[in-house]
């Protein structure tokens, strides 16, 4: 036993000697020694008032411990006075009654010397709770139910969260092996994560493309090339998964215009699929809409289109450049809310080619038809026939006068002016047939506005609501 | 010869406090027989072989007896009586060896702890893990032997300076710890008796324990007798055949790469010599080895007569859609027959009572709803299955809810609460049924079941499916098929079986000595499964009234309990000191694995449906996966924010995880794809060259990701670095204030969440 009493003497002697140390106590001593005295314990020692409060310290860590085990059991980070009670009955204490365990509790801070808690209790006051009217009911607990997500995606529901209450970027995986598309795939993405894939064309689209190509630019005149042309069309047209397709259908388009000139079947198939493209309901052509319209108006106001002449070539040029204008007023019109200035754009150009009169007859041809299909009405009486005096003199006689070689152009000129004039009046042209003599008086005024070559054409149709839209026209000037 | 401490030679207090409870018998006896040499023992203890009984054993043994005989006194009496002749200085053989007898002076711990750390910390990298691993039962035994001879003083100074490294792995152990201060505690303290009763367990490679040795022999006085002496009182040093494993050495690598246990190695995070297990050796199971069913339960033969024959008529009656199975064709591929199926159980292990109709109704609803749920085909692409949650929103709950369960027919939800009651609503918003006449015109779509005493800590619906539409049997209403029992358990102690056709309690189940903190039903029904915090799990049966099974093995109570599906397993997961996963067998009450990892409170465990996988959860926000088999971590999923998370659920396919918790948010995660990415790099240093290294596709790809990190990183850098996300979530969905309580997917892959919101922004840790 010796041995033992002197292996705890240097511990001891160590203790003693770092005696004020021991005050780190979290426990008051004090406290111990004042309930030692209210239970009749006058004196207690230094050693067994130590002892005592490092029990103390030690009770109450044993206490909190269970007391965090209850806390987690319910579920909660916030211990309760219940959690205490509960440690205190396991752990086979008299639990603490009188406590309120309803709400979290306020504490009070007090400096006396040393950081002091206490219970923040308010002073209630008897009569004022008797007398007071009664608390109100708390509401009762409900639940509601929304989709927190939809296959993988939370949708922006006020009861979710949005992206930066959230900070969805910190929900995400980082780092290497981390799938840098979850962020787009789950519904949040951000500046931040720009998409890293390109563009990416699946394997089938590609051949579908290459597809499209050989067959449009095939001109072998046998059958079953031209059913695969149209196959072709009428696959653009239906197709709804080629949305990704569409920049480079338009690319293809540009190209295949700028360097094909010439190449009155080029151009056209170019047209048509421009066509398909426009009538396909299940793509988003919009965003491309001006750039489909140079190749467009290409083919409507060009130069020179289709190399060699005969009667055949300027048949399909006329016909190509009234595909063309089709196409213009469709583009207009699709286009033109998602794109404000594509009808000015149109019209503009439609009408600077009209106007000049270095052009061919084929341009103007081209331009007119580009101005109503474009403008409609509306573009014809402000912004034709006001200059279309002036055109029948400086370009129509001189062409008239040309002699057959030029007659057909003539007529075709004249043709698509007198229809467009026509289109000022309501869409029933055709049925009002000719219906009266048009008097000389105006006769007269026409032949002012309009000029002699088409006044004649005009008053040649004999409609009457024609000539008096005409000559309102000529009255807003 | 004063009484008033313990001895405080350090050498025998390891053998007072351990003959209460002797340790199995594996282990020898804790003193003095097995330094039969002086000073140090050779290499100590690759096969530990055992003595002749000596005295110690002897007193072990009459001990034992007198405990197991229930003699408490007689054996309290005993004991004193033992110590004294110990003290008395009893003829001790041969052992006086000095080492043991040696009381040290109280400085000589601290000086020897930071002398091996030292020694430690300065040796190369590749041994500092494994020899890192003796510094923790240096730092517990140390400290309890200061404390043990009242040197508290040199104690705490003890504790403050050599408690750093251990900060981020044994919190709740060095917080236990801190606690002892006086000699009496130790004594009585859960903790301190667990590793006094026990031996500590030390892995550490062959070669290694030789050089370790050597050096304590060599710097005896520096520090070599304090840590031999305390290996030898109170450890298990097992050399084990293996390289030097080290987060990042050669073996650790070659072992994940080939999906093998990495035995503790924590290789995100990096931190050089902890030791993931808490180490105690009360495992009277360390192997690890017997053999396990896990296949599925097969089904009764009658029944499954029955069902295939009602499926039959029902696809005569509704033929299937083109290029959908029958549900026969379903049924035989869900439970398909298997003569001799070696991993299954038979289905004589646990008798279960006679199907009726209802599960007939039941087992042909699950076809069905097999049959036509949302499939979760793997990872395509790479983005993981988009699935849907349907969130309900607890309001005006005062704070009190602790527990929320959703019945499998989706038809109800019950929450316990800190009030004591249990409250049942339906969700479709119906009245509720009841069956007693005086309320059969009652309204209310939902009920209040009161009886508890104390906080209500988990409710559990029965088993329940949506009903047939058609009639089964001529004449007769189809059984009822939704769920007509809840179980709920307390912190009063009781288990209350509720009927829900009544609204009152059927049975209270009594056995648990204080709280009962979890519960469970099994996957067939008819039993549950029971954790409290008297450290015990219990299964019971449905009708009777006490424990069929009393499963006894973990050291603190019990957190979580789950099933496992095929109902011939438990598995239960236990608090503070102990923080093991053990899988117990129902057939015959032993404890079949030990899974060891956590080093936080588990507050969840789940198993997959195909019975391969369990996933735990815990406090910390780590959700471990643990091959059930091999007892092994699978892997590790990290992105929840700390506080705890709740509930975990398996998809059907068992592919993918769902998981809730108290920081606001759902997550999904990819059960198959490794977690720790495809290479060992430390990402919070969040190296530029390495992510462009590691990402698998393009620079610029790597180049944005780069990016991102440190933008996010920038600003928000208070949180820097708060939670690392693992590339296996596939998606994580935030809900407004709401800690989500319970995750539960359907059949059908949907998953239900439910959470209480709080309106104002609470505090959380």
């Amino acid at each position: 036993m010796a041995s033992t009493r002197d292996a705890r003497a240097p511990a001891q002697d160590a203790g003693n000697k770092a005696a004020p140390n021991e005050q780190r106590l979290l426990w008051n001593p004090e406290n111990v020694k004042d309930v030692a005295e209210s239970v009749g314990i006058a004196t207690l020692g230094e050693e067994g008032l130590r002892a005592l409060s490092q029990d103390v310290e030690y009770r109450i860590g044993q206490v909190i411990a269970e007391a965090v085990r209850f806390m987690r059991l319910g579920r909660r980070t916030t211990m309760t006075v219940r959690d205490i009670s509960l440690a205190l009955r396991v752990l086979d204490v008299e639990p603490l009654y009188g406590y309120d365990a309803t709400k979290p509790l306020r504490y009070g801070e007090a400096t006396m010397g040393q950081p002091f808690f206490y219970i923040d209790d308010e002073e209630a006051d008897f009569e004022r709770v008797i007398n007071g009217p009664l608390p109100k009911v708390s509401r009762d607990a409900n639940y509601t139910v929304h989709w927190l997500a939809i296959e993988g995606v939370q949708p922006t529901v006020p009861q979710n969260p949005t992206s930066t209450e959230a900070r969805t970027q910190d929900l995400l995986p980082k780092g290497p092996g981390a799938n840098p598309a979850l962020a787009a795939l789950s519904g949040h993405d951000s500046p931040n994560f720009k998409p890293t894939v390109k563009h990416a064309l699946s394997q089938e689209q590609i051949l579908f493309f290459e597809k499209v190509q050989s067959a449009l630019l095939n001109d072998s005149p046998d059958a079953e090339v031209h059913r695969l042309r149209q196959a072709c069309l009428s696959a653009v047209t239906t197709e709804p998964g080629t949305h990704q397709l569409i920049p480079y259908y338009v690319t293809w388009i540009a190209n295949q215009v700028t360097h094909h000139l010439d190449d009155l079947f080029v151009l056209r198939n170019m047209m048509e699929l421009t066509h398909a493209l426009i009538c396909n309901e299940n793509i988003h052509v919009a965003p491309y809409a001006s750039s489909l319209c140079s190749p467009v108006l290409t083919c409507l106001i060009g130069w020179r289109l289709g190399a060699e002449s005969g009667t055949d070539a300027v048949k399909e040029q006329y016909q190509l450049r009234e595909m063309a204008a089709s196409l213009v007023g469709q583009l207009a019109k699709n286009y033109h809310k998602s794109n404000s200035q594509i009808r000015q754009r149109l019209i503009r150009s439609c009408l600077r080619a009209f106007l000049n009169p270095s052009m061919t007859p084929q341009v103007w041809y081209g331009a007119i038809l580009g101005t109503v299909a474009a403008g409609g009405p509306e573009a014809i009486r402000t912004l034709v026939l006001p200059n279309i005096k002036s055109f029948d003199s400086a370009i129509l006689q001189p062409l008239g006068e040309k002699g057959e070689a030029s007659h057909l152009d003539f007529e075709m000129v004249v043709g698509a002016i007198v229809k467009a004039i026509q289109s000022m009046c309501g869409d029933d042209i055709m049925m009002n047939g000719a219906n009266g003599i048009v008097g000389e008086q105006e006769t007269r005024l026409m032949k002012d506005f309009l000029g002699d070559i088409l006044t004649e054409r005009v008053t040649r149709l004999g409609n009457e609501e024609l000539i008096r839209a005409v000559l309102e026209a000529m009255d807003f000037q | 010869m004063s009484n008033t401490g313990p001895p405080s030679a350090g050498g025998t207090s390891g053998a007072v406090f351990t003959p209460q409870q002797a340790p199995t018998t594996t282990t020898p006896g804790p003193s003095a027989p097995s330094m039969t040499t002086t000073a140090v023992p050779p290499p100590v203890i690759p096969q530990p072989t055992t003595t002749a009984p000596s005295n110690q054993n002897l007193n072990q043994i009459v001990t034992d007896y007198l405990l197991k005989k229930g003699y408490k006194r007689t054996e309290e009496i005993f004991r004193q009586e033992v110590k004294d002749l110990d003290e008395a200085g009893r003829p001790r053989t041969q052992s006086q060896s000095p080492a043991s007898n040696k009381v040290f002076p109280a400085g000589i711990y601290l000086s020897s702890f930071k002398h091996y750390e030292r020694w430690v910390d300065n040796g190369i990298d590749l041994y500092k893990f494994e020899l890192g691993k003796i510094m923790w039962p240096l730092l517990v035994y140390s400290y309890l032997r200061l404390v043990g001879q009242s040197s508290s003083l040199h104690a705490r100074e003890f504790l403050q300076r050599c408690r750093g490294r251990f900060e981020s792995q044994h919190t709740d152990e060095l917080k236990a710890l801190e606690l002892i201060t006086l000699s009496a505690h130790i004594r009585e303290n859960p903790m301190a008796k667990i590793y006094l009763e026990n031996r500590y367990v030390i892995p550490i490679n062959k070669s290694l324990t030789g050089m370790l040795f050597h050096y304590l022999e060599r710097e005896l006085e520096q520090c070599g007798a304090v840590v031999l002496d305390i290996i030898q009182q109170h450890c298990r040093v097992d050399s084990v055949d293996r390289g030097p494993i080290e987060p990042f050495s050669f073996e650790a690598i070659y072992r994940r790469a080939r999906n093998m246990d990495l035995d503790d190695v924590d290789i995100q995070e990096g931190i050089p010599g902890l030791t993931h297990r808490s180490g105690v050796a009360n495992r009277d199971i360390l192997e690890n080895q017997a053999t396990l069913k896990l296949g599925p339960l097969p089904m009764e033969g009658e029944l499954r007569d029955d069902v295939a024959a009602e499926l039959e008529e029902e696809d005569r009656i509704h033929p299937p859609k083109d290029g959908v199975p029958t549900l026969l064709d379903e049924f035989n591929a869900m439970h398909p027959i298997k003569k001799e199926a070696v991993d299954s159980p038979q289905r004589t292990d646990i008798p279960y009572p006679p199907s009726r109709a209802r599960d007939v109704v039941i087992e042909m609803q699950k076809v069905r709803e097999n049959r036509d749920r949302f499939r979760i085909e793997g990872r395509t692409g790479g983005a993981g299955p988009g699935l849907s949650v349907c969130m309900f929103t607890f309001h005006n709950h005062l704070g009190s809810f602790s527990c929320i369960d959703f019945s499998k027919d989706q038809l109800l939800v019950a929450v316990g609460t800190a009030e004591s009651y249990i409250r049942v609503w339906s969700l479709d918003g119906k009245p509720l049924k009841s069956r007693l006449p005086p309320e059969k015109d009652l309204k209310v779509n939902n009920r209040k079941l009161i009886g508890h005493s104390a906080p209500v800590y988990t409710v559990a619906f029965s088993d329940a499916i949506s009903t047939m539409d058609r009639a089964l049997y001529e004449g007769q209403p189809n059984p009822e098929t939704h769920s007509q029992l809840l179980l709920s358990c307390s912190a009063d102690g009781q288990v209350r079986l509720w009927s829900l056709d009544l609204w009152a309690c059927l049975c209270i189940y009594k056995g648990h000595d204080g709280p009962v903190t979890s519960l469970s039903w099994s996957p067939h029904g008819h039993y549950f499964v029971t954790g409290g915090w008297d450290k015990t799990v219990r299964v019971w049966a449905q009708d009777h009234a006490s424990a069929q099974r009393l499963l006894v093995g973990h050291d603190t109570p019990i957190s979580a309990v789950a099933w496992h599906p095929n109902g011939t397993y438990v598995f239960s997961a236990s608090d503070e000191t102990d923080k093991s996963i053990r899988m117990w067998s129902i057939a015959n009450g032993n404890c079949v694995r030990v899974y060891t990892g956590h080093t936080d409170y588990i507050s969840a465990l789940e198993c997959s449906p195909n019975g391969k996988i369990l996933a735990s959860a815990d406090i910390g926000g780590n959700i471990f996966l643990w091959d059930i088999d091999k007892a092994t971590r699978i892997k590790r999923c990290r992105g929840h924010g700390r506080g705890g998370i709740w509930s975990l659920s398996f998809g059907v396919e068992s592919t993918v995880l769902v998981s809730g918790g108290q920081d606001n948010t759902v997550r999904v995660w990819d059960v198959e794809m490794p977690a720790e990415g495809s290479r060992p790099t430390n990402q919070q240093d969040g190296d530029g060259t390495i992510v462009a290294a590691g990402a698998q596709s393009d620079g610029k790809q790597a180049g944005s990701v780069a990016q991102s990190t440190s933008n996010t990183s920038s600003t928000g850098k208070k949180k820097g670095k708060e939670v690392m996300i693992t590339p296996d979530q596939i998606s994580a969905f935030a809900t407004k204030k709401t800690p989500v309580l319970k995750v539960q997917c359907t059949r059908m892959n949907l998953v239900i969440a439910g959470g209480c919101y709080y309106p104002e922004t609470q505090d959380r840790a």
